[in-house]
């Protein structure tokens, strides 16, 4: 047995080429390779569990806001509520005060309507009673009225004050003596009477006026004296009027 | 049929005899350089089939030295994972016919021997220092310094035997069998021979490995000793 050691010496070279190369082309690439899908596989486990825990943040925030939003809309529809029963009561409460305004407006109109029915009622009643009056006193008229109302002229101008009857003497364009129908015969008594309570010449001038229904008046262009039965009705009307 | 204890040189360069085992060195060499190269020119991120056997196989020599030692297996990725390539396709090339597998001979087991032999003492410098490979040697007391001397050659030597004497006698084995027996009779022997090259191969770049390891290991500053907890009563 020999051992070459030439050939020893070279083997051993040889093999100490092919491990530098096969480090150089296999064993290194080959560890790199894996070694950077390790570091790759690390990041995108790393990524995902950042993900992972940013999506778990996201989700819990998420719930929070939700949570906050329920809350807010509890919030809402309560104070909604509120505001729409305090809306509720303050328009209940005007169209009370409206309507209860309304009614008592009814019912002052209606008592307005009412008094001034009263009001046309009793004028009506009072016009008819009159006009009943002065068609029942019409068919009096006879010449104890006239002499009546001849007795009632003169007490009044005896009444009458010294200057007013100065005055009606003093008349420029005369008195008028107006009655209800032509006195006829009885027009000189009624001169002399009226001249004789006048105590001076009075200038008369006789006017038939059917309105009085009844009665003598004086007229001048600045007295009136009456004294009729259209007088005393129409005093009777204006005391009824005054007293409604 | 020539002993295969003697080596028998094809040519000369020069001084240098350039025996078959040389050559037949070289073409494993070429194979395997020029194999690598095509094999990892595009590696991606997403492997293939290709790529993903690459990484089982560094990754298993991975495994195997950081099982073995308990540490980074990278700086001895290289030189293990070649030995172990290496012995196994020449014990494998014995299955092509008319090659003799360079780990039959004398020579190219002694030469891995000697780089495992040297590869002890790089290592161990690097890790520990001079001082350190030299006081490895007197582990576990300086007692044993002429012993394990004696153990780091003698422990080379065996595995430059066992190699050489497994994948010689499985190369002469079947040499005589099918010159006895005809082709076919070697088959079944020619099986049990790759397995037998599988596990030679293993055997060896274990054996490196551990001797590697154990040397750093005994190389290391011992470890300060534990802190006591002392209990105040």
């Amino acid at each position: 047995m020999t051992i070459d050691f030439w050939g020893l010496g070279l083997q051993a070279v040889n093999v100490l080429i092919l491990i530098w190369l096969l480090s150089r082309v296999l064993w290194r690439p080959v560890a790199a390779a894996i070694a950077q899908r390790q570091a790759t596989a690390r990041e995108v486990t790393e990524a995902a569990a950042a993900m992972q825990a940013k999506a778990d943040a996201a989700l819990v925030e998420v719930t929070q806001a939700r949570a906050g939003i329920a809350a807010e809309q509890t919030a809402a529809l309560e104070a909604a509520r509120t505001e729409a029963e305090a809306a509720a009561k303050l328009t209940l409460d005007a169209a009370h005060a409206k309507a209860d305004a309304l009614l008592a407006a009814a019912k002052t109109s209606i008592a307005h309507s009412m008094a001034e029915a009263e009001k046309r009622n009793a004028a009506k009643a009072s016009d008819l009673s009159l006009t009943i009056a002065a068609t029942l006193l019409a068919r009096l008229d006879g010449p104890t009225v006239q002499s009546a109302f001849l007795a009632q002229l003169t007490e009044a101008i005896t009444k009458l004050p010294p200057a007013d009857r100065a005055a009606l003497l003093a008349a420029p364009d005369g008195i008028e003596v107006v009655t209800a129908t032509d006195p006829g015969s009885d027009r000189t008594a009624i001169e002399q009477a009226i001249r004789t309570a006048l105590e001076g010449p009075a200038t008369l001038r006789f006017v038939t006026d059917p309105d009085l229904i009844a009665g003598l008046e004086l007229r001048s262009a600045h007295f009136v004296l009456r004294n009729s039965w259209q007088a005393d009705l129409t005093q009777v009307r204006k005391a009824i009027k005054d007293a409604a | 049929m020539n002993s295969p204890l003697e080596s028998v040189a094809v040519f000369h360069l020069g001084p240098v005899p350039v025996t078959q085992a040389i050559l037949t060195t070289w073409v494993i060499m070429v194979v395997l350089i020029a194999g690598s190269f095509l094999l990892t020119r595009r590696l991606s991120l997403i492997p293939g089939k290709r790529q993903a056997a690459l990484e089982l196989l560094v990754s298993g020599i991975d495994t195997q030295i950081h099982e073995t030692t308990g540490v980074a297996p990278a700086p001895y990725r290289s030189f293990i994972g070649t030995l172990f390539l290496f012995i196994l396709v020449a014990n494998w090339s014995s299955l092509l016919p008319g090659v003799e597998p360079p780990t039959a001979t004398l020579e190219t087991d002694a030469a891995l021997a000697l780089l495992v032999f040297l590869s002890v003492i790089w290592f161990a410098v690097r890790r520990t220092g001079i001082r350190g490979y030299l006081k490895s040697f007197a582990a576990p007391n300086v007692l044993m310094i002429p012993l394990n001397m004696l153990e780091s050659i003698t422990r080379v030597f065996s595995m430059f035997v066992r190699l050489f004497g497994n994948v010689m006698s499985g190369v002469f084995v079947i040499g005589i069998v099918a010159s006895l027996a005809g082709l076919l009779v070697p088959i079944p022997l020619m099986a049990l021979d790759l397995l037998t090259g599988l596990v030679q191969a293993y055997i060896f770049a274990v054996l490196a490995m551990v001797f590697i390891s154990a040397t750093v290991e005994d190389g290391q500053p011992a470890p300060p000793p534990p802190p006591t907890v002392r209990k105040d009563s």
